[in-house]
């Protein structure tokens, strides 16, 4: 387990800064009692942890160690990163660009299907096209994040089949990967 | 240059002491013991000789090699794998951003930049709209130009045909018009040929 490169962290929080505005300040604010969030890889997964955590773990070997803290993410073999559902706590919680989506589309998008414009319930105002949104139910729940396959006023116009969401990831993963969520 | 003679010696054990009277080496030096001091004169051709041959070593060592990265000639099969190429000074192995001051700098640099695609998306969406919109009120500009045109033509239509109603004395053309109208597409088929045995 390591900290991140310069390089890392960019990529790293280039993509976060897909779905989230200015508050991802806050992701590594000092805490009040004086611990703080750090980024740790281990292996090629990213780790969103306390440091006193991240210290702690120091005492396991890199090969016992499965997971500490919250895995944002694993960086693929060409340096790119790949954000997987388990970071959506953490996404949800400084999003941007926000979709609701009915009662009748949560079970298409909870098993894998992007967001057809019938099934939208409301959206965040101005979103332009290809831009990284967090998806709720009209309750609030986040279930997922996707990237907007039109802008706002385009998505007025279209028909309600058509695809307005294309989805990244979606609660149901916790389920359908659950093999490969953890271990590689 | 002088040259320098060599003497050949028949019998170099033949010495003065050897005792041998005909030896050269028993010839040679002076047999009444007074030796006339020799005229000390300056070697004449073993110094500037001797300078020369320095100031040529001098010159071979003045001539500059130079190596192939000097003369800028590429190199061939001398390429060096990324990760085998290790640069003096530097820390060995990768460096760790860890702090949060440096963590802020990267993630304000990032931040501007999505910021700035961003703004510069939303520009372009709006002005694609705007393109869109434009050309969206020309059409319909173009067609209520064509409507209203063919109302007009429509209008004096009816209005000409109001005037010769009005005249009572319709003109030839528009009285066989009618007449067609009139009697239909059967009234142009010709009479059946018949033919009658008595």
């Amino acid at each position: 387990m390591r900290p991140l490169t310069e390089e890392e962290t960019k990529t790293l929080f280039a993509k976060l800064a897909n779905y989230t505005g200015s508050s991802l300040n806050n992701l590594i604010a000092p805490l009040e009692d004086g611990d703080r969030y750090v980024f740790r890889l281990q292996r090629d997964r990213v780790y969103y942890v306390l440091l006193s955590i991240a210290n702690l773990a120091t005492s396991i070997g890199r090969d016992k160690l499965l997971s500490v803290g919250t895995c944002l993410g694993k960086f693929s073999k060409t340096g790119k990163f790949r954000l997987h559902i388990t970071s959506l706590p953490v996404l949800a919680a400084h999003a941007r660009y926000k979709i609701w989506i009915r009662p009748n589309g949560t079970m298409p998008f909870l098993y894998g299907g992007n967001i057809v414009k019938a099934h939208v319930g409301r959206w965040s105002d101005d979103c332009p096209e290809h831009q990284g949104v967090v998806v709720y139910d009209m309750n609030d729940t986040p279930l997922g994040f996707g990237v907007t396959a039109r802008s706002t006023g385009e998505a007025r116009k279209l028909d309600p089949t058509g695809v307005v969401c294309f989805r990244q990831a979606d609660c149901g993963e916790f389920l359908r990967d659950e093999d490969t969520l953890f271990a590689s | 240059m002088g040259v320098s003679r060599t003497k050949t010696v028949k019998n170099k054990h033949a010495s003065n002491k050897s005792g041998i009277s005909g030896s050269k080496a028993s010839k040679s030096g002076p047999v009444d013991g007074i030796v006339k001091s020799r005229k000390k004169g300056p070697p004449p051709s073993s110094k500037p000789g001797k300078g020369k041959g320095l100031a040529a070593l001098m010159n071979k060592k003045k001539k500059k090699t130079y190596t192939a990265e000097e003369l800028g000639i590429p190199k061939l099969n001398m390429i060096t794998p990324v990760g085998v190429e290790k640069p003096k000074g530097k820390k060995k192995g990768k460096v760790f951003v860890d702090d949060r001051e440096s963590m802020n700098t990267i993630l304000a640099l990032v931040q501007a930049d999505k910021e700035g695609e961003i703004e510069s998306k939303m520009i372009k969406a709006r002005q694609m709209e705007e393109i869109r919109e434009a050309r969206r009120v020309e059409t319909e500009k173009k067609e209520q130009e064509r409507k209203a045109r063919l109302d007009e033509t429509k209008e004096s239509l009816r209005k000409k045909r109001k005037r010769t109603k009005a005249d009572g004395a319709p003109d030839a053309d528009e009285a066989a018009v009618r007449d067609a109208m009139t009697a239909g597409s059967k009234a142009a088929k010709p009479k059946k040929k018949r033919v009658a045995f008595a």
